[in-house]
Order: C-alpha cells, then structure tokens, then sequence
C-alpha cells in the first residue's frame, strides 16, 4: 500500500486564510441557491463560518450558551451573537451580545438585530431551529425554511491546505496522549484511569476541548456475550466505567478531541498485559489486507462503492464492517461528517458517492471471529488526485 | 462505590420523572412527544447514552406515547436500558432516513395522532414527523418538559449534590496547581485528571480556568498566557455525573498580596449575599437580577442563573431576557446556580458559581466547604 507523494500541508495553518476560503465557498453556494442570508445555531457550523473557536460544552449547557453565526451574501464578514470571553478576529462592529432563541423575548431582541443586517423579504437559510423562531412572523420559518446544514455540508467537504493543517495538529495531540495512555494499560487500570490521563494529557499539548467520552472497551470472546443489538451484530461503543482492566482483555480504543475547530478520531487495539497470541495477529494481518485492498482502489474519481467492493473482496466476502456503522466516514468540523462509506444509505448511494481530492477519509474496517474477538483500527487518509496520503503515523503496537 | 457496569437510572427516579411528564402531554393535550435534547431523551428513558461535546441538531432521540407510556428508545444496544423498554422499541444508529420513518409509523397510534410535540425543529426531522403522523399537528414541547423538569424530586438533588461533590474535589485539585507560569489549558488538564480520577469522565464545561482580564470586563487574553503573580483567575467547575450536572466556581489571585483585590472580593461577597436572599420560594425569578441593580454591578453576559439537573434546565435568567425573568417564579425544589460577576478596572473579575436547592425557608447550599 503505497502513498501517493505528499501535497503540500502547511506546518502552520493561515486562520485568517482559512476563513476567507470558506466564506468565499458559503458565499458562492448562497448565490448559486438564491439564498440571501444563512442563521447557524450548530456549535460546528458556526466555528466553521466565523472562525470563533470556545471549549465546548456538554449538549445540556450548550444549549443555554449558543452562539450564532450570520453569513450575509454580500458581507466579506460573519456577523457572531455569542457569550464567549475568548477573542475573535472579527470587526467589532460583527461582535453582538449572546441571543437566546428558546425564548420568544430572546427571538424578539435576535430579529430586531437582523432586520438592520438584513433587508424584509430576503431569503433565509437556517441549519436547525426552534419553537420560539417558528412563531416569529419576520422569519417565516413556520413553513420549512431553507437548509443551511446542507449547504455547510457541500462547502466543508473538500478541504483546504490550512483545514488540513489545523485537522492534523489535532491528530498530532491525540497521539501524544495516546501513547502516554498506552504506557499505562496494565492489568488492574482502570479504564477510568485511562480517561484520566487522556484528558490530562491533550490539554497539556494543546487541544481546545475533549469531543466525547473516550471509549476503552473490553471486547467479549463471542458477540452473544456482550449486549443484545438492534442489528444482531457488535455492540460499540460501550461506555467507560471504573472496571478494571485484567490480563489478555482485547481493548477496542475510540476517541477524539477538538483543535482549531477541527475533530480528530482515533482507534486501535490493545491486548492487556501480554503479547497478541498467534489468532489475534493472524486477526491483525487480514484487517491490514483488508485496508491494503480498500487503500489500493482509493483515489480521487473513485466511489464509495470501489471501496466497500474492495474490502468485501478482501475480507473474503464477508462484510468487514459494523453495521450500524460504515467502513468510513468524513472527518472535519465534525468527528463523522461527509463523505459515508458502506453506510446504511445502501449500495446506490455508495455507487453515486464520488470522492475528491482533499476529502479527509477515516476507514475503519474489522475484522472479527466469534469466540476469539476481533480486530479493530481507524486509518486516517487524504485522498489526492492519485490515491492518498496518511495524515497520521501513529503504530499499531502491540501488533 | 465504584461504578463498574453502565446500568439505567433509578427505577423509582425514573417512574416519577416519566409521571410528570405524562402529566404535562395529558394537560396540554398531547399525543406524542418526540425529544432530540439529551437531556430530555434522558429524564424521560432513564438511559445513559455516549457523551459528546457540543450542541447536536435536533433529532429522533427518544419518542414517548401518551396513551400506553410507551417509550421507543434511540439506541442500538440494551446495555444500561430500562427494563420497560423492550427490545422491540429500540431502534439503531441509522444515516438513513427511512429508517427513522419505518420507526416512526410504528409507534402505536402514529396514523391518528393529532398532537405531536418536540423540543426542536431541523429539515429532515420535521418532514419525517410530517409524514410519519400525517393527522398531527407538531406543536412546541420544551414548555411542557420545562414545566416537569424545573422542580427537582429529592432524589434529583441528591444526586446533583453529589455531582457538586466530584467537581468539587476536582476544583480543589486544580487550585493546588495555580501558580505563576501555569496556563489556563494545564489547570483545565489538571481538573479534568482528577475528575476521571474521580471515577467520572464526563465534564459539564471545559471552559475550567479563566485568568481574567484587568483591563476588559469579559475578555480572554488567550489560553496559553502564563498565569502572572497578582492575577485573579476564576474557576469553574463543571461534571456529568449519572447524567445529573454538578457546577460550581470561585476566583483565586495568585500569591499573597490581597491588597489591591481585596475591595474587589468584598463587593463580591455583597452580590453574593443579595442574590442568596433573592432566592426566596414564589419571588420572581427577576429579582436575581434586582440584586445586580441593587448591588450597583452590571450584569455579565452569561446567565445570573440557570436551572441545575440533566442539562438544559430552567429557569433560565439574564439580562438579556428581562421580561422572561419577571414572569417566572422560583419554587420549593427548583436546583440554580447562581453566578457572581464583579469587575475593577486594573483588578480583573471576581466571578462564582453557587449551586442552591430551594427550599421553604431559604436557599441550601449544594457545595460541601465553605465559600
């Protein structure tokens, strides 16, 4: 499986570039669809459109500081509403107090604001809303309002030089911290323990926040161990708890952390306290074919469907991926974004799905044989005009 | 007791909490309630799911039916799912839409259903919802789910007491690190170390250290500045624990000359005493901000106080939301934090967070130690 020669990824991202390329893609998408203005309440959505970046919060909490952002079609600035103290680099006439659009007062005050910024009658684009903005006549978002989610999607999908340089920073930091987490797996750990110095260590290198409670699972020998399914297949991720870790536990690793805005993903198998025995590495080398196969067909002009045909191939015909799941998915603003691979779409959509240049690919396909476990890790690629490049380096110790 | 396997909240936690919700449908006429929030899919199924960061779009997390209780479940697995919800109600991780839909048309009564509430609006859903119960109506549900969450069962509190008590130690763990050179992301690593230590690995904010600003009022110079002798750096402390959220905060200035800091923390202290004695049950929850005007300090653009339990919990208020607060009242059971901002030019903030329970004859601190 070899990589195609690197492109260029800056060593350190251009912020203010980064945002000008975007806004330059929102505002062509704005004039291609006829939508005059976009209102974005996702957390990601607006750390895409207004650069701002603030350590997120839990979902509760989050939904009482929600920052919006306000792309206007003929604006080279977006317009922010947030409570954060952190800077931002927008002019400060574009810096507005925090609004809360759960509350008819809160929709009230947000819509006096806009009818300055925007004219009575434009087109509005929002990616999700409220009751309290349904019954606020000035929107017309009673009726279904324009998708401005679809648009982000379409915007963010390629990425530029400076997105990837700030996804790969990220990558890099949840690396140092795994292998500090790695040093410590030992029988009688708790996987507790591991989130501790997960944690502790991606803040001291660098990241903005943790995106989810990281996940040490302890895989069961035979699916019919662990947990019944709606799919009749594995149940992953299971949550962290204090158990502790005992000798030859296969742990299956997920996780992920916040940069510059930008998601990473990480997943490996470690075996607790000893050395992979002879079926487990065996398990190792047929999940590597499985992603030489699947590398070998990647490229830009490929679809999803060469893919998922690749890996079943390899896999000898069996589908070597969790069916609630995908064999890959985007990564970005989001920890699984566009493009989906082997999802539930079905093979249609895989066939239709056509991948470019400057997508960011996660592929993490498994391999598993019940009674004995199974093997699970998360590739992170470029993909190119030729094929693709890693954007990690991280081993697959201890196999 | 360590917590060893992911298990569903407490059955009779669960029962009270469903009750009251059923409660609300019943009296405002509602068929089904279909709840995207975390926090509302948990108070109602009893089911912990996996932590994420961030604000989600609004989506088909949990449905609750009026007539049976019935409760269809996002979830793939039934570890940590109630009993009484059966395998049948679950349904899976899906990307595709038809699947929400399939769920949907399933749930008993979908085809004559003429009330459905939600407690969020985005594209795709609404148009499930439109198709998936074609008779309905899809009306504002978060006033209702407001209206059964906003008073706390004892139970609640308890458990938010003790979530109180892992932030806690964690905050004091994070104190011990405050020392000249230090950054606010070391000490946001250092409390989320011990949090986990703690048995706990699931932070309400990771917004932890603030070294504030002596020259604006609420203004971050940025996380990686070295924390300077003299600095007054605020803390704040946030976990998820069994899905209640404890919070609490306090500011520190660093070393020991209080001279020019110590107006500062008295005036502080003031607030503090004004908006605990606003705290009284049936005043209006706008006389939290009473106590600003009457303390003579501007109110931060942050809550002066919000509702403590599964997240998202009311009432909310703030200056930005005058009128909001003047029509709410505060009751007996209702779990706030209660924020104290104080700024001096050339000091920097003073700012603190103090979880109350109400109760009949004042406020109930929800921290272990002395403020």
């Amino acid at each position: 499986m070899a990589a195609a020669p690197p492109i260029s990824i800056p060593d350190a991202p251009d912020l203010g570039r980064m945002r000008r390329e975007r806004l330059d893609r929102l505002r062509a998408l704005l004039a291609a669809q006829g939508i005059d203005t976009l209102v974005l309440l996702g957390n990601t959505h607006v750390v895409y459109a207004t650069g701002a970046i603030w350590p997120l919060a839990d979902a509760g909490r989050a939904n009482f500081e929600q920052p919006v952002a306000v792309v206007l079609a003929d604006d080279e600035w977006p317009h922010l509403f947030s409570h954060a103290r952190d800077e931002v680099d927008l002019p400060v006439d574009h810096l507005h107090p925090p609004v809360h659009l759960d509350f008819d007062e809160g929709v009230a005050a947000f819509v006096a604001q806009l009818r300055d910024l925007v004219p009575d009658g434009a087109v509005l684009a929002v990616d999700e809303w409220t009751h309290a903005m349904s019954r606020e006549p000035w929107l017309r978002f009673a009726d279904k309002p324009k998708d401005a989610g679809r648009l982000i999607a379409m915007a963010k999908a390629v990425k530029t030089p400076d997105e990837l340089s700030c996804l790969r920073a990220g990558l890099r930091i949840t690396e140092q911290a795994i292998a500090e987490v790695q040093a410590r797996v030992a029988p009688g750990v708790r996987q507790s323990d591991l989130t501790a110095t997960f944690l502790r260590t991606i803040f001291d290198a660098g990241a903005d926040a943790n995106i989810l409670d990281p996940i040490w699972q302890v895989m069961p020998a035979r699916m019919a161990d662990g947990p019944w399914t709606t799919t009749g297949d594995l149940a992953v991720p299971l949550l962290t708890t204090e158990r502790e870790l005992a000798v030859g536990d296969v742990l299956w690793v997920d996780t992920g952390i916040s940069h510059l805005g930008f998601h990473s993903d990480f997943g490996r198998t470690w075996i607790v306290g000893q050395e992979p025995d002879a079926r487990q590495r065996d398990q190792f080398e047929r999940w590597r074919s499985i992603i030489g196969a699947v590398l070998d067909v990647t490229r830009a002009g490929a679809t999803a469907a060469d893919l998922t045909a690749a890996a079943i191939r390899a896999a000898d015909g069996v589908v070597p991926w969790m069916p609630h799941f995908y064999l890959g998915h985007g990564l970005g603003i989001d920890s699984a974004e566009a493009p989906f691979v082997g999802s539930d779409l079905g093979e249609a959509f895989d066939a239709s799905l056509v991948l470019a240049a400057g997508m960011v690919l996660v592929l993490e396909p498994i391999v598993w044989d019940d009674g004995a476990a199974g093997y699970r890790s998360e590739e992170v690629l470029l993909i190119t005009e030729d094929g693709w490049e890693p954007m990690t380096d991280y081993p697959y110790d201890p196999f | 007791m360590a917590v060893t396997e992911i298990l569903p909240d407490d059955e009779a936690l669960r029962r009270d909490r469903r009750a009251r919700v059923l409660d609300e449908l019943e009296a405002a006429g509602v068929d089904v309630l279909v709840a995207g929030r975390e926090a509302n899919a948990r108070y109602v199924s009893g089911a912990p799911r996996l932590w994420m960061a961030g604000s989600r779009p609004f989506g088909l997390g949990c449905v609750l039916v009026r007539a049976t209780g019935a409760i269809h479940l996002l979830s793939t697995w039934d570890e940590g799912i109630p009993e009484e919800i059966p395998h049948e109600r679950l349904y899976g991780i899906s990307f595709n839409s038809k699947s929400f839909l399939t769920v949907l048309q399933g749930v008993e009564g979908a085809a004559t259903a003429k009330v459905v509430a939600t407690d969020g609006l985005a594209t795709g859903a609404v148009s499930l919802l439109g198709v998936a119960f074609p008779e309905a109506e899809v009306v504002d549900g978060t006033r209702l789910l407001d209206r059964a969450r906003r008073v706390k069962a004892p139970d609640e509190v308890e458990a938010i007491r003790a979530s109180v008590a892992v932030a806690e130690r964690a905050l004091v763990a994070t104190e011990a690190a405050l020392a000249p050179g230090v950054t606010e992301r070391q000490l946001t690593g250092v409390f989320m170390e011990a949090m986990a230590a703690d048995g706990v690995t699931t932070p309400a904010a990771q917004d932890v250290a603030w070294r504030t600003s002596a020259a604006r009022p609420w203004h971050r110079a940025g996380r990686d500045a070295p924390i300077e002798d003299g600095d007054l750096v605020a803390f704040e402390a946030g976990v998820v624990r069994g899905g209640y959220i404890g919070e609490l905060g306090r500011t520190l200035v660093v070393g020991a000359d209080r001279t020019r800091s110590s107006a500062l923390f008295d005036r502080a202290a003031g607030l503090r005493a004004r908006l605990l004695d606003a705290c009284t049950a049936d005043a209006p929850a706008s006389a939290l901000l009473d106590a600003y005007a009457a303390a003579g300090e501007p109110p931060p653009p942050v809550p002066v106080a919000r509702g403590l339990g599964l997240g998202y919990d009311l009432p909310l208020v703030t200056a930005a939301l005058p009128q909001t607060a003047a029509e709410q009242r505060l009751e007996v059971g209702m779990v706030l934090v209660l924020t104290t901002h104080v700024w001096e030019e050339g000091v920097g903030s003073v700012l603190d967070h103090e979880p109350v329970v109400i109760t009949r004859t004042g406020p109930e601190l929800l921290r272990s130690t002395a403020p």
